[in-house]
């Protein structure tokens, strides 16, 4: 059983580290520019990861009750299911979905 | 758990347990993810058809905005900080990391601010193509949403500076934080969307 003081280091991340880390993955994104890589399949999920990070940590997500993720979920799932649906009817044509 | 402090003003228990003003935050939250993925998307299907330059490849600036997406995260750690300060107590702490929060939100809106600038010399406006029609709409709207930002901010420094944010009693705080840190969100798919893909 965990005593007050470890539930409340847990509950606080290291909020510096999530900090470096987002710095890192920064640098990284613009980084991919600079290269010959093929830019969506790497800098998409690099962006997701960095505000997977800033909800679940600096927005206590992780930590809090699971209601406050079923309304921010609802509203991320609505919105991603517009953005994909609506660039899979008109996608861009550098995309060359079509 | 976090110390939610549930007790609404009124003094009865919510029903669900979690403090109302809490629920509505995220609710509010939910409904600007819809919003802004509107926003995107359109930007993202008009990207490449504006029939007249200035076109994104040539008009973005990657380094301001890189140093401006620096900022914003920075203003997310130091919003992180003044939460964590007052849930230890730290009075002058909260006020410290509270005004960093809106000093580096200010420095962003000047950031962005020289960016339209910059694309304004070009001949870049709402009316002009459609790159910066969606651009302008995307980025205006949520410039204003970090201006809003730090105006409830800068409120929330007012009431610590009275005395009205305690350990027990900084959900005010908190709020703005979680409002806050979704406005850096949002930016970190913005950068990543416009101008690096």
């Amino acid at each position: 059983m965990e005593t007050p003081k470890e539930v409340e280091k847990r509950s606080h991340p290291n909020y510096v580290g999530v900090f470096i880390i987002l710095g890192v993955l920064t640098l990284i994104e613009i980084g991919v520019t600079y290269l010959p890589l093929p830019r969506i399949p790497v800098l998409v999920p690099l962006a997701i990861l960095k505000a997977a990070l800033v909800a679940l940590y600096y927005m206590h997500l992780k930590f809090d009750r699971r209601v406050f993720t079923a309304l921010f979920a609802m509203g991320l799932i609505m919105g991603v299911g517009l953005l994909i649906s609506l660039v899979i009817i008109f996608a861009p044509p550098a995309l060359d979905l079509k | 758990m976090m110390n939610e402090n549930i007790t609404s003003p009124s003094g009865e228990t919510p029903s669900m347990g979690v403090d109302n003003r809490k629920l509505g935050i995220w609710t509010l939250l939910g409904s600007e993810a819809v919003f802004f993925s509107a926003l995107i998307t359109t930007y993202l299907v008009n990207r490449d058809k504006s029939v007249v330059g200035p076109f994104p490849h040539e008009a973005l600036d990657i380094p301001l905005t890189a140093f401006n997406t620096f900022v914003l995260i920075c203003s997310s750690l130091t919003m992180v900080t003044a939460l964590a300060a007052i849930q230890q107590g730290d009075q002058r702490g909260v006020r410290r990391w509270l005004i960093a929060t809106a000093a580096l939100g200010l420095v962003f809106l000047g950031g962005q601010a020289t960016e339209f600038t910059m694309l304004a010399n070009m001949g870049l406006s709402l009316g002009h193509n459609l790159f910066g029609a969606t651009f302008f709409t995307l980025t205006g709207f949520h410039g204003t949403h970090v201006l809003v930002g730090v105006i409830w901010i800068t409120y929330v420094i007012i009431r610590a500076y009275q005395g009205g944010v305690t350990k027990t009693n900084h959900l005010a705080v908190e709020l703005a934080g979680l409002y806050w840190h979704f406005v850096d969100l949002v930016w970190i798919i913005i950068f990543t969307v416009v101008y690096l893909i």
